[in-house]
């Protein structure tokens, strides 16, 4: 098992080596000139311009500066600056804090309400409960985040607290605490909810149809312990996996909820950062995500073996 | 096998790390206790990410210069009559336009406690100038004797430090030799380029540094409270600096800049009074702000201009001023500043805007709409048949340039195509590179408020090379006009030249005029008494809680 582990973590340096390449030549593909996007709607001083070039090494060519780069990462744990001379790893790790935060909140609203309402869906299926909670998901994967997120804002955070004088849910950033993560939290796992809901459903309600089910029905066994012990427990792998790969989603795809939260999330910052083309802000983002996606795959492929015993590593 | 405690573990410990690394944030979001004085829940202020650490010399952009305003006192303000106004300085005066005499008022002193003198001064503007430290504000310092030594251009070493223009006569003095004289000199004096940096700014590399651009020590109304940590904070807050000797708010003493990332979501903050001041408000509020904010809602000029650029330099077709002048004909003005832009702009009607004194109501008679005459002379000149407009895709410029484009095609019968460019800048490369030949959205905010700002650097053949002239217009009558205001020995008297100079523009439309802007701000219930200046920066010292 240990080795299991390790092998695993070994495999993961090539791919993220792999990663900061690929997403350095892409960064470095892209049209346009960053000096000139600092100066906005005005040339840039071709004077000044030449000095910003020679202190980013712009005029390098891709790998002489790729070398600068993953040197810098490698011998000095150095991320590099983006263009304010802000050091990547400050920015890095101030917006990972948030969205880490806002992630893990969606992740736990997902695990609870989507699986606790596919349970009850499933449990009652054919009856009106389960048209019900099919329906509303059907609303909730058709609704796009960016209404949800400003309906919800508008009526929670605004109106809610004009007409009743409470502050419960902040209008926007995280002032507030942990209080400022669930409105955003809500609105990011809203559609996974949906889905998580749905996937919940199907999947117990054909493990429930197994055979080994009946059996420890018929072994008298109360419904508690056949649903929970026997039904759920065999059903949780597909759900672990789309909670697994789900992590990585939530973390680098929520520009729109921290958007509109004004959250200082990942998301936005790699949005903005593709578009200032800063190469070691884009690669620190990417390659921290790309590890997370590592980690999680490995945690689920963990957990596999601890939900089904027949699941050996070896 | 079955699960060993092994993979338990690592699970466990993989999920666990993850759980403490969330939960490491939010509380460090409370906000401190203040001493002094007044009320010390801050006035909240909105602002955008600063695009720079806080050097003021490389700060040309709206947000990094709103916080600066507050930490730093300018030479000059400006007055209701929109004048220049001494601040910081006791007197900036001249003989002839190119020796300006500054005498600082004593007393000032940086938020570290030492007074301020001459030599800060000179010192900032000589660091700006010098090509090597590369500021983006350099140009600014264009105009004083020996900017060419330190920033002598591309390829070329500096062969000097400093200006050889700028003399510190003693603590309080400091002459400036301009290299040609320039009558409008103490109006730019206001802008953040022209702000002191304290000796201690100065790391042992010659160079500012981080820990400055982190916490710059000002000489103004606020003092920092802590470094503000770009990326990750979202807050900048600031305290009433106690000894500034000018005037300080009358009950309150902590201003917190909040920053956002969307419009949308500050107005709804501002809405739930979670936020005291908006200077942002977005386009789509605006028709339901005036309700919602009643007399907290404020429309007012703003210093900006938009226009169609022409590119007379790369493309025959708009050689004749007919064609251009039926093109500005063709133009409904009045439906796009209140329709496409919901009010939040006004119909252009001079190339020197309303906001700055020179302007003249109505004074271009080509930014009328008047379909018909259009089409008249558009046919007699010959213009071309099909035309593009060229927008970079990133500024909200799509709607109005596809209203102008149906327009042209509807008045002038002609095929009209928008081009959108990723970036303004691919709309230079692209005429630079002769690939591009079209029309193109142009915009234009101002250095300082002065009239010759909208001319000159836009419209001076000496723009093309080193300005923002990027059409290629060139006219020496013009050029005439600017020199002689430049070198007129006041302000009001270089104002007669600046407006004939702008007579001619309007005559030959080098661009063609769409739209100024305007300032949309509201506050909160909890202040009062907010007013914009000149530069769009709010005048905290006049800010009440109420």
């Amino acid at each position: 098992m240990g080795r299991y582990v390790i092998r695993r973590l070994i495999q993961a340096i090539p791919v993220l080596f792999g990663a900061t390449l690929l997403i350095f030549c892409i960064v470095f593909a892209l049209p346009g000139d960053p000096i000139a996007a600092l100066f906005g709607d005005k040339r840039p001083d071709p004077a000044i311009a030449e000095v910003l070039r020679e202190q980013y090494h712009l005029n390098d060519p891709l790998l002489l500066q790729y070398w600068y780069y993953i040197s810098g990462v490698l011998f000095r744990g150095d991320f590099g600056v983006n263009f304010a001379d802000v050091p990547v790893s400050q920015i890095m790790a101030g917006k990972f804090q948030v969205t880490l935060n806002l992630a893990l909140t969606a992740l736990v609203m997902e695990a609870v309400i989507g699986v606790g309402l596919g349970l009850w869906a499933a449990l009652r299926r054919g009856k009106a409960t389960d048209t019900m909670i099919l329906a509303s998901t059907l609303l909730f994967i058709s609704v796009p985040t960016l209404v949800t997120g400003f309906v919800l804002q508008l009526l929670l955070g605004v109106k809610l607290k004009q007409w009743t004088g409470a502050d419960i849910f902040p209008v926007a950033g995280t002032f507030a605490g942990w209080r400022s993560y669930l409105l955003p939290g809500f609105v990011l796992a809203g559609t996974s909810i949906a889905y998580l809901t749905r996937l919940t459903r199907t999947s117990l309600a054909e493990t429930l149809r197994a055979d080994y089910i009946r059996t420890a029905t018929a072994k008298g066994l109360s419904r508690r312990r056949v649903v929970g012990r026997h039904g759920l427990r065999n059903a949780l792998i597909p759900l672990v996996t789309f909670l697994g790969a789900d992590l990585g989603n939530l973390m680098g795809g929520a520009v729109i909820t921290e958007t509109i939260f004004n959250l200082q999330g990942i998301g936005n910052q790699l949005f903005q950062s593709v578009y200032l083309r800063e190469q070691p802000v884009v690669v620190g983002i990417v390659t921290i995500l790309v590890l997370i996606y590592i980690l999680a795959n490995l945690v689920v492929d963990m957990l596999y073996a601890l939900l089904d015993p027949r699941i050996r590593y070896e | 096998m079955r699960v060993t405690k092994g993979a338990q573990i690592v699970a466990g410990t993989a999920l666990l790390a993850l759980a403490v690394a969330a939960c490491g944030g939010g509380a460090s979001d409370s906000g401190g206790t203040a001493a002094g004085g007044g009320d010390t829940t801050p006035v909240r202020m909105e602002i955008g990410e600063p695009q720079e650490l806080l050097v003021p010399q490389n700060t040309t952009e709206t947000e990094g210069s709103e916080v600066l305003a507050a930490l730093f006192s300018p030479l000059v303000g400006y007055d209701e009559n929109k004048q220049p106004v001494e601040e910081a300085a006791e007197s900036v005066t001249t003989e002839d336009s190119k020796v300006w005499t500054i005498k600082l008022k004593s007393g000032y002193t940086w938020h570290d406690g030492t007074a301020v003198t001459a030599a800060d001064y000179a010192r900032a503007w000589n660091y700006a100038a010098l090509q090597d430290n590369a500021m983006s504000a350099s140009y600014f310092f264009g105009r004083i004797d020996g900017y060419e030594d330190v920033h002598p251009g591309e390829g070329k070493k500096p062969s000097a430090k400093e200006m050889k223009g700028l003399k510190v006569v003693d603590d309080l003095t400091l002459e400036v030799t301009l290299a040609a004289p320039f009558s409008q000199f103490k109006t730019m004096l206001g802008y953040t380029a022209f702000y002191p940096l304290p000796e201690s700014a100065i790391g042992p590399d010659g160079k500012v540094t981080q820990a400055y651009g982190e916490q710059p020590i000002g000489q103004g109304l606020f003092k920092l409270d802590k470094p503000y940590k770009k990326g990750t904070d979202a807050t900048i807050e600031a305290s009433v600096y106690d000894k500034f000797p000018g005037k300080k708010p009358s009950n309150w003493t902590k201003l917190q800049f909040k920053v956002y990332t969307s419009a949308e979501t500050a107005y709804n903050d501002l809405q739930a009074e979670n936020l005291d001041v908006d200077d942002s408000l977005p386009p789509s509020a605006i028709a339901s702000a005036k309700a919602a904010l009643g007399d907290r809602y404020f429309d007012e000029p703003d210093a900006s201009i938009g226009y169609i650029g022409v590119p007379l330099k790369y493309n025959p077709d708009f050689q004749d001023v007919q064609v251009r002048r039926a093109i500005s004909l063709a133009i409904d003005r009045k439906t796009i500043a209140e329709t496409v832009f919901s009010g939040t702009r006004a119909p252009a009607d001079d190339f020197i805007n309303p906001a700055i004194p020179g302007y003249r109501q109505g004074a271009c008679d080509a930014c009328t709409y008047n379909p018909a005459e259009a089409k008249k002379l558009y046919d007699e000149a010959g213009g071309p048949k099909n035309i593009e407009v060229g927008y970079n895709a990133d500024g909200g410029h799509k709607e109005w340039i596809e209203a102008v484009a149906n327009n042209l095609r509807a008045n002038l019968g002609i095929e009209v195509t928008p081009k959108p460019f990723e970036k303004f800048q691919g709309i230079l490369d692209a005429l630079d590179g002769k690939e591009y030949k079209g029309l193109f959205r142009m915009g234009w905010a101002i250095d300082y408020p002065a009239a010759e700002n909208y001319l000159s650097p836009i419209f001076g053949t000496g723009a093309i090379e080193s300005g923002s002239n990027y059409g290629g217009y060139s006219n020496k009558e013009f050029d005439e006009l600017i020199k002689k205001g430049d070198q007129a020995t006041d302000a009001a008297e270089g104002l007669k030249f600046y407006q004939q100079a702008d007579d001619i523009l309007i005559k030959e439309l080098p661009y063609i005029p769409v739209y100024f802007y305007r300032s949309n701000f509201g506050h909160s219930t909890k202040v009062k008494n907010v007013k914009l200046n000149l530069l769009n920066q709010i005048d905290w010292a006049d800010v009440e809680k109420a």
